[in-house]
């Protein structure tokens, strides 16, 4: 029998991934130059949505927020991952300690945002009985800190892992070597372990980007973009436009703009990495 | 130098447990020992606080939403792995189109909410069962993950099976199915919790109280009785006990699985 009738059996996930995924993807463009609630008639406005963008004093703070955001939680995750990588490594209890750095990525948000909030809460919090906690349901910048502080949470098992993996890969041989050479733990770190996890940390830095501008589900479920919209990241900008307040057309102008910004951050962010050498 | 590792790792691991340990005090407390504030004084057992959440009909109620979520969820996996192990099967006997399913992969999935609702609404499904089904009956990374499975079984042992006259059917359920199970188990797991974790799209597409998950519910719940942590925190850790067990029980494979993909 024919092994080309084999091909038939992608058809379900790629007729499915075609509409549900490709299409929409494609689609977005064409929702941006509507105006459209959702609920009327679309009216083709070319790239009136672009331009009120590009005048619009809520997308410049959201994109600021964002970004303020960004930095604050990259610079600590990346750091952490590695400080932790490499205290791990080789230790009876790596295992173990991997495992329950990876469970909160994986366990419901919705309940992991329930203990966060009951235990944080500054008003109605477990802590709050026990220590003083910054007041994050008045202060946009402790607001950012408690959502940065549940980012790093959910994601540090993964940023362990992946700097983790490239650790393993360093032959031990090279470390060996410097250290008859006569060449300090902290030497032999800064001129062989980290220029070899260069590869590592710039994967980590272009996923958290990407991550950091799109992501505000977190941002939804513990402070729905307050206090005084200080924790309104572009994703929940776009998320309250759209939904909110009704303006699809314009959220979906949004989320091309999000898009270019992603990718060309991106872009810069892995030529920069790849060029300091 | 050493002990300072060691230091911070198990800080860092307490902290991580923390909310974890808390919740599944927290779900216990006796709903006195919350309203005279006294937490940490009295130690306590109660089950009260699973009690309330069983009130008002079942469901609409806690339970009932669990159990729709369950199925749902457990549902769509289903889905993702028939369709993903199928595809992965044609890329393995030669379909070109794993370049395809890379491209995909890239999207971010997050930021579709307004073309995907607006082609929700072209198909005339917003509000209904299938808004929240066949948007996710099919993953790119499920089919990555299954393919890379399926490349290290050897190719001569499906040519074997082929010249003893077995057809698809026989090569997908005797031969790979048996051998990935691994792979199936960890792409499951991985399935399962993505889908049990969307937080907006539910809200979004399927708005209607038969339609509600465990998610929205809590998160509903959080919003309209934010001091009662008594029952939130119940809700919390039994929505959030299944996808743990499921996890420790496979724990190893799925870890690997990830350290797997860094490498390709």
């Amino acid at each position: 029998m024919g092994r080309n009738n084999a091909h038939w059996f992608a058809l379900p996930a790629v007729a499915l991934l075609g509409l549900f995924l490709l299409y929409p993807f494609l689609d977005v463009l064409r929702f941006s130059t509507w105006d459209w609630s959702g609920l009327s008639e679309p009216r083709v406005i070319g790239l009136e949505n672009y331009r009120n963008i590009l005048r619009d004093p809520d997308f410049y703070s959201s994109l600021r927020i964002t970004l303020i955001f960004g930095a604050m939680t990259l610079v600590p995750f990346v750091i952490l991952s590695i400080l932790l990588a490499l205290a791990l490594d080789g230790q009876p209890y790596e295992r173990p300690i991997k495992a329950l750095l990876f469970l909160p990525g994986l366990v419901t948000l919705g309940g992991a945002t329930v203990a966060w909030y009951t235990l944080f809460s500054p008003e109605y919090g477990a802590l709050a009985s026990v220590v003083p906690v910054p007041r994050w349901d008045q202060s946009p910048f402790w607001a950012l800190v408690l959502v940065m502080l549940f980012t790093i949470w959910r994601h540090i098992g993964y940023g362990v892992l992946v700097v983790s993996a490239r650790l393993k890969a360093i032959p031990k041989t090279l470390l060996e070597a410097a250290a008859v050479d006569g060449a300090t733990a902290a030497q032999a770190f800064r001129y062989i372990t980290l220029p070899l996890l260069r590869p590592a940390i710039t994967f980590l830095v272009v996923i958290g980007t990407v991550l950091t501008l799109q992501g505000y589900t977190a941002v939804f479920l513990l402070t729905r973009g307050g206090p005084f919209g200080g924790t309104e990241v572009l994703g929940y900008y776009l998320y309250k436009t759209g939904f909110e307040v009704g303006r699809l057309g314009y959220a979906a102008a949004l989320t091309v703009i999000i898009l270019l910004l992603t990718l060309a951050f991106a872009l810069a962010q892995a030529r920069l990495l790849r060029e300091e050498k | 130098m050493r002990w300072l590792g060691h230091l911070l790792v198990w800080t860092v691991a307490l902290l991580v447990a923390l909310p974890f340990i808390w919740m599944a005090y927290a779900a216990f407390i006796p709903p006195e020992a919350v309203f005279s504030g006294n937490i940490f004084g009295q130690l306590g057992f109660s089950l009260a606080n699973f009690e309330v959440l069983g009130r008002g009909g079942f469901w609409e109620g806690f339970w009932g939403r669990l159990l729709f979520s369950v199925l749902l969820t457990g549902g769509v996996t289903l889905l993702q792995l028939t369709t993903g192990f199928l595809a992965a099967y044609a890329i393995k006997e030669g379909a070109k189109i794993l370049p395809f399913f890379l491209v995909l992969l890239a999207i971010p999935v997050e930021l579709l909410l307004v073309p995907l609702y607006g082609l929700l609404v072209g198909l005339r499904i917003l509000d209904t069962l299938w808004a929240l089904v066949l948007p996710f009956a099919a993953s790119p990374f499920i089919v990555y993950l299954l393919f890379q499975g399926m490349r290290t079984v050897p190719e001569e042992l499906l040519e074997a099976a082929r010249l003893d006259g077995a057809g698809h059917r026989v090569l997908l359920t005797r031969i790979l199915l048996p051998l990935l199970r691994p792979q199936l188990i960890a792409a499951g797991v991985l399935a399962f919790a993505a889908h049990w974790n969307l937080v907006l799209y539910p809200r979004i597409v399927a708005g209607s109280k038969e339609l509600q998950t465990v998610q929205t519910w809590i998160t509903d719940l959080q919003r309209q009785n934010p001091a009662d942590w008594g029952p939130l925190s119940a809700a919390a850790l039994a929505a959030t006990l299944p996808l743990v067990i499921i996890y420790l029980l496979y724990e190893r494979r799925i870890v690997e699985t990830f350290e797997e993909g860094l490498k390709g």
